[in-house]
């Protein structure tokens, strides 16, 4: 039998393969389900809200605070420096410039913690890093950070330097009143929930034959 | 999983340097298939020798069934791999210019430098060429942008406009290559060349 003969026979079944079987696509998923179960148990997610608080007073430029809940709770009420990407939304093209990056550290929050982990578990399947949850969402915020309890005469010195934080924190953010909506949102956050992140196209070029 | 510079399992970098062996391992097949011999291009037009017609084509229909393979096992996401855009007006102007090229020259960009690479003197003077077309079109930009942009049409696959699967469409094209070949076989036993 010649080559030419050969190559017919290979290339035409693998054809005949290719042309019966029904196209795949699904986009695999990056995290077994044993490994998800992993992480959430751990709870690597979650960020205490000390911490974005600070950061928030601190200016910290390597935070994107992202609100998952619908606009108008976002046009209520909203951390400085949000912005809006609602949990339906979540998975449109246009985000994923601002989901899937290596620089920034993304927090989802919304009231509780569930719809933000939502948003959490589908990226993290996608692959996505650097996304993380707010711990509580903005109820246990309201708790913490803007209304802090005063620790009772038998605290820690711990709790003591806590709670100093947290008020010293409630003042710097506009706690006290919540209904006021005294947070400082940053003027492009409340007039363009999209942030001035351009989605760049990929640029894998695949030059030509010869 | 893949593709792998897209999803970020390689590095830039990396993917620059598999690009140098490729290019490398690219270079080196060319020039054991004789294709820096500028005869072996002339021939296609010529109809004395096919093999740059049937290599070509194999590479392609090997390519297009591999990466088919490759999605149904989920080892590569085609959503992600990049298609150049086509503008169709100017892929037809600059086929013909470059054909037009083929056939005077003897090389095409690939080969020019896999002749050079061996000392053949008409090769380095068809790069030299190939830089005064560069130069010539780069600096020109201005007069050919219009013609340039012109045809845009994104990046269809020809499989969605046919409204067939790509599975579909790609036995068809493994067919057509087929029948390519053995038509390139006769052609080549109607119009011989002794001693190229």
């Amino acid at each position: 039998m010649k080559p030419l003969h050969y190559l017919t026979l290979v290339l035409l079944i693998l054809a005949l393969i290719i042309a019966l079987v029904p196209q795949n696509t699904t986009r695999p998923y990056k995290l077994s389900a044993e490994q998800l179960l992993a992480e959430i148990r751990t709870g690597t997610q979650f960020v205490i809200p000390d911490e974005v608080a600070d950061k928030i007073i601190q200016k910290d430029p390597s935070i994107q605070l992202i609100d998952v809940r619908n606009p108008r709770e976002f046009d209520m009420f909203s951390l400085p420096g949000a912005i809006n990407i609602p949990l339906q939304d979540i998975l449109s093209e246009g985000n994923v410039e601002i989901l899937n990056q290596g620089t920034k550290m993304n927090i989802f929050y919304s009231n509780g913690s569930t719809e933000a982990n939502e948003a959490w578990l589908l990226t993290r399947q996608l692959g996505y890093q650097n996304n993380y949850v707010l711990q509580g969402g903005l109820n246990y915020w309201m708790e913490t950070i803007l209304n802090p309890t005063k620790p009772g005469s038998g605290a820690s010195s711990d709790e003591i330097a806590r709670y100093d934080f947290r008020k010293a924190a409630s003042m710097a953010l506009g706690g006290g009143d919540v209904s006021a909506s005294a947070a400082p949102v940053s003027a492009s956050s409340s007039s363009t929930p999209k942030p001035g992140v351009v989605p760049v196209k990929k640029k894998k070029k695949a030059s030509g034959g010869c | 999983m893949g593709p792998l510079a897209v999803n970020d399992i390689i590095s830039s970098n990396t993917n620059f340097f598999l690009a140098f062996v490729i290019g490398i391992g690219f270079g080196f097949v060319l020039e054991q298939c004789g294709f820096s011999s500028s005869r072996k291009l002339a021939g296609l037009f010529y109809g004395y020798d096919m093999v740059v017609l049937k290599v070509f084509f194999t590479g392609g229909v090997t390519a297009m069934l591999g990466l088919l393979f490759f999605s149904l096992f989920g080892w590569v996401d085609l959503n992600l791999v990049y298609i150049n855009p086509t503008f169709l007006t100017s892929a037809i102007v600059g086929g013909l210019i470059m054909g037009a090229g083929f056939i005077m020259g003897g090389f095409c960009p690939g080969t020019s430098f896999c002749g050079a690479a061996i000392g053949k003197i008409d090769a380095m003077i068809f790069i030299v060429g190939l830089f005064i077309g560069v130069y010539f079109f780069a600096f020109g930009y201005p007069m050919f942008e219009t013609l340039y942009k012109s045809g845009a049409m994104g990046s269809p696959k020809i499989s969605t406009m046919l409204d067939l699967s790509d599975g579909v469409f790609a036995l068809i094209l493994v067919a057509v290559a087929l029948g390519m070949f053995y038509v390139s076989e006769w052609v080549e036993k109607k119009f011989p060349r002794e001693e190229y």
